[in-house]
């Protein structure tokens, strides 16, 4: 089965937040709610240049997820192609999975108790379509959607572009 | 399954069950963005970026995403109101769109009638779009009395590089520029006028060097290959420092020099007042890394320089323009491949034709507010801000009665906000056009509901430099909604302007399309037309100047009576002009930086963008923070001599210690009182608009740069 997976080239993140807006319109989860977020990362003092990166943070879809052994409800599951699914349907609110997170990706929705977290838009997946945020709007095209070996060389393929002197 | 495909159209269509999707123009910002509007029972469901489009190749911005948030806000004005209190009062009462323009019809012809056409100022706030049908309406009207951001924003470049090269020189995008210096712009976040960052970012991903020129660590400047972190308001300072290593160094272009440029002699004379060590002073720039940045820029081709307003809203907005045009121009990178092309419009009614300012009568012109002091601005049909204040305030050099702003919130956007308040309370009769009730619109007597792009059929972009236009399609109908263009379409037959204008809109689309032999019936089924792409086009006819050169030295100015050289002019609030002043107010204060989801006043109300940025926030050293008392996060009380307002710290290593960076255009749509906080964060009451410190070309107000104290905690009187 082919894996898929959300890569981010942060390097070429310029802070837009397009891609926030992307989530939202697409799941219009509830206000104070992010499923996807971006935030600044510095500045910091990096050999003697001021440096600053933007960061953003999303569900990792993990290879061995530490949220699917802390739910007790079986809630969230890891799917053969790679995608890690919460049911909303069968989460308490218990906030185990939020609490176990390493990568503080899981948000809690306070108006109806529950946590949510970026499900990969497997309903589009599934469909055939790429997932809003990685759906071509990002306009530094830093957000990438599939094998996760393949997009990690292109990536390296397009920082090592110099500038061709035709 | 099929391979996944970006912006899958008809799978999109299937998955959500979409009847329709319509390919249009975004218009969230100045416009440019093509985007695919998906509908389902003729209710916007999804909006996403046009692969086709070669403005934006299907990226897009938070903004544009969230349009449909703005089309069914439920605090939207759909119908036209009265108020029926006293100004600022809050109280309205629906009325019909016949009486609505009824009634503004005939007050205009009353004040027309009894104090002149120019007693009646219109206005518009940022580029929206609607510029050139208002700047018909009133020259058919009689009233060289316009009130825009021009003097100030967009209008110099215009100004200045018509006076300069004939046109607006664009960035290359699509040849790829091999060195990109970015000056006062931060255009991944802003997507300026002719510009969408991500052309930029790919020319970068092919391997540009970058030059960044700006007060604030962005992320921009934190990418660049060279940073010049300049005393905010030095910029012409640091540019001359620059063509001074490039014409020492004799880095310059010389064949262009030679053939092409007017004033050589007398500008090398000029640049020369500029040596490195006392651009260092001046700049807070180490003379190196001017150097450095110089050879880099001069050396590399082709370049291109970024440019944006932040370079426009001071005292010196007419030369900083100038010399960096002279950097573009002496390095050999005016309408080169890769560099700053005068791109040329498809053969269609310029914005300047459709706004009929021929048909302003000579002796109406002469009486442009302003024009006689600031007659660069003059001559281009703009006017600075304060001499309308005044004539309202003391109907001085003639008495303003009306008002009519059409997208435009002055009392969030123009320094000196008080004095604008005070202005906008006295004024007998103000009509406002906008998407709400703003602290602006809350002042007038009437209020139109204006239509969102997604409300209107238009020849997108038609305005610009860029060489395109784009059909924007109307998708809904949003209550009684109207777009400007069909309102004052409709004042127009009203005020007995008939003759100059259509039944219905749509003839004024036919007649900007007309000289390419098209209806607007035809322009809708395109995706989009640009004209002949060409470059060097000066070799064969000369630049469109009077000397047909690149006029370094300007002729035109100095027929104005100008400096018809480029300089350097000190802010006129700074730790060196006002040394006095200084010790009581210690920091420079820079406003206006750019932030996702916001344009100027507008989106606040907006969940989606809200949530991007919930309060006002002002930018502070850790240093300067630690000497004031400040933590991050605290309620900070900012003051100039003008006035003091509250934003949020942020504690920020990536500004000089000696400068404080706060946001503009802060109001609290939340707020249901009728000044929704106008007074609490906007930044606008800090600045000051005096003639005497304004751009003495352009009127520009210098918005940017200016002095101030800081200190936490809450504001006196209480404001919670």
């Amino acid at each position: 089965m082919r894996k898929h997976a959300l890569v981010i080239d942060h390097e070429s993140c310029w802070g837009c937040k397009t891609c926030e807006l992307a989530c939202k319109q697409e799941l219009n989860v509830a206000e104070g709610v992010k499923l996807l977020s971006v935030s600044e990362d510095g500045p910091k003092t990096v050999d003697d240049k001021l440096d600053f990166v933007f960061q953003v943070n999303v569900c990792r879809h993990c290879d061995d997820p530490p949220c699917v052994d802390a739910c007790s409800e079986e809630a969230i599951v890891k799917r053969e192609d790679g995608i890690v699914v919460m049911d909303y349907e069968k989460c308490t609110g218990c906030q185990a999975c939020i609490e176990t997170c390493p990568y503080d990706a899981i948000a809690f929705n306070t108006e109806n108790d529950l946590a949510q977290k970026c499900n990969l838009c497997h309903h589009r997946v599934d469909k055939g379509l790429v997932p809003a945020c990685a759906d071509n709007v990002c306009l530094a095209h830093c957000i990438y959607f599939g094998d996760p070996e393949e997009i990690n060389e292109m990536i390296s393929k397009k920082k090592s572009a110099t500038p061709s002197l035709e | 399954m099929a391979e996944f495909i970006y912006s899958n159209v008809k799978r999109e269509m299937e998955a959500y069950g979409y009847d329709s999707v319509v390919k249009s123009h975004c218009r969230m910002c100045h416009g440019g963005c093509g985007v695919l509007v998906y509908t389902r029972d003729g209710r916007v469901m999804k909006i996403a970026g046009d692969p086709d489009c070669p403005i934006n190749h299907g990226t897009l911005c938070s903004k544009g995403i969230a349009s449909a948030q703005l089309a069914y806000h439920p605090d939207r004005l759909t119908y036209p109101v009265r108020r029926v209190g006293p100004k600022a009062s809050g109280k309205w009462e629906r009325i019909s769109w016949d009486e609505a323009l009824d009634t503004i019809a005939e007050r205009i012809l009353d004040y027309k009638e009894r104090f002149g056409a120019e007693s009646i100022v219109m206005g518009y706030g940022t580029g929206r779009e609607n510029e050139a049908v208002i700047y018909r309406f009133a020259n058919l009207l009689g009233t060289p009395n316009v009130l825009t951001a021009g003097h100030f924003c967009y209008g110099p470049r215009i100004a200045t590089s018509i006076i300069t090269c004939g046109s607006n020189v664009i960035v290359d995008y699509e040849n790829h520029p091999k060195c990109i210096m970015v000056w006062g712009n931060n255009v991944v976040i802003s997507n300026p006028d002719e510009y969408k960052g991500e052309s930029f970012s790919a020319s970068l991903d092919r391997g540009a060097k970058l030059i960044a020129v700006d007060p604030r660590l962005t992320r921009i400047a934190a990418r660049a290959d060279i940073w010049l972190q300049l005393r905010p308001g030095t910029d012409a300072a640091l540019a001359f420092g620059m063509l001074n290593v490039i014409v020492n160094e004799e880095l310059h272009d010389r064949e262009f020099v030679q053939n092409h440029v007017y004033g050589w002699e007398p500008f090398i004379k000029r640049i020369s007042e500029y040596p490195l060590e006392k651009v260092e002073e001046i700049t807070w720039v180490p003379k190196e890394k001017i150097r450095e940045a110089a050879r880099l820029f001069a050396t590399t081709k082709p370049a291109g320089i970024q440019w944006g307003v932040a370079i426009e809203q001071q005292v010196t907005c007419t030369d900083n323009d100038r010399v960096l045009m002279a950097l573009m121009g002496i390095t050999g990178n005016i309408d080169v491949p890769g560099g700053q092309v005068l791109f040329r419009t498809p053969k269609i009614r310029t914005a300047s034709q459709f706004g009929a300012h021929k048909m302003l009568p000579k002796e109406k012109a002469a009486k442009r507010l302003g024009g006689e002091r600031f007659r660069l601005a003059g001559n281009f049909a703009i006017i600075n801000p304060k001499c309308v204040w005044d004539a309202i305030l003391e109907e001085k050099p003639y008495p303003v009665k009306m008002l009519f702003f059409i997208s435009s919130n002055p009392v969030l956007t123009r320094a000196n906000a008080r004095e604008v308040y005070r202005a906008l309370e006295r004024v007998e009769f103000m009509a406002v056009s906008d998407f709400f009730l703003t602290p602006t619109a809350e002042l007038a007597d009437i209020v139109l509901p204006a239509a969102t792009w997604l409300e209107m059929d238009y020849v997108g972009d038609f305005w610009k430099r860029h060489g395109y236009i784009l059909p924007r399609r109307r998708v809904i109908q949003v209550g009684e909604c109207r777009s400007d263009h069909e309102m004052l379409n409709d004042l127009a037959h009203r005020m007995g302007q008939g003759e100059h204008w259509w039944d219905t809109f749509e003839g004024g689309l036919d007649y900007i399309l007309e000289p390419m032999g098209i209806t607007w019936q035809n322009f809708e089924k395109m995706d989009y037309v640009r004209g002949d792409v060409r470059y060097r086009k000066y070799r064969e006819k000369g630049f469109s100047t009077p000397t047909k050169k690149f006029e370094l030295y300007s002729t035109l100015l100095e027929k104005w009576g100008y400096d018809p050289l480029p300089q350097f002019r000190e802010p006129p609030e700074s730790p060196y002009s006002t040394p006095a002043l200084f010790k009581e107010y210690p920091y420079i204060l820079i406003t206006g930086r750019r932030l996702p989801g916001f344009f100027h006043s507008e989106n606040r109300q907006m969940p989606w963008l809200r949530e991007l940025h919930r309060d006002p926030i002002v930018e502070i050293h850790p240093e300067t923070a630690k000497k004031e008392g400040i933590d991050e996060g605290d309620w900070v009380v900012i003051e100039s001599p003008r006035g003091s307002v509250r934003q949020r710290a942020k504690i920020f290593a990536g500004i000089d210690s000696r400068v404080i960076g706060a946001e503009h255009a802060w109001w609290f749509p939340e707020k249901k009182d009728p000044g929704h906080g106008w007074e609490e964060s906007n930044i606008n009451i800090l600045t000051d608009n005096a003639y005497t410190d304004c751009d003495p070309a352009m009127g520009a107000t210098p918005v940017r740069t200016l002095l101030c104290k800081i200190q936490r905690g809450e504001m006196e009187g209480g404001i919670s």
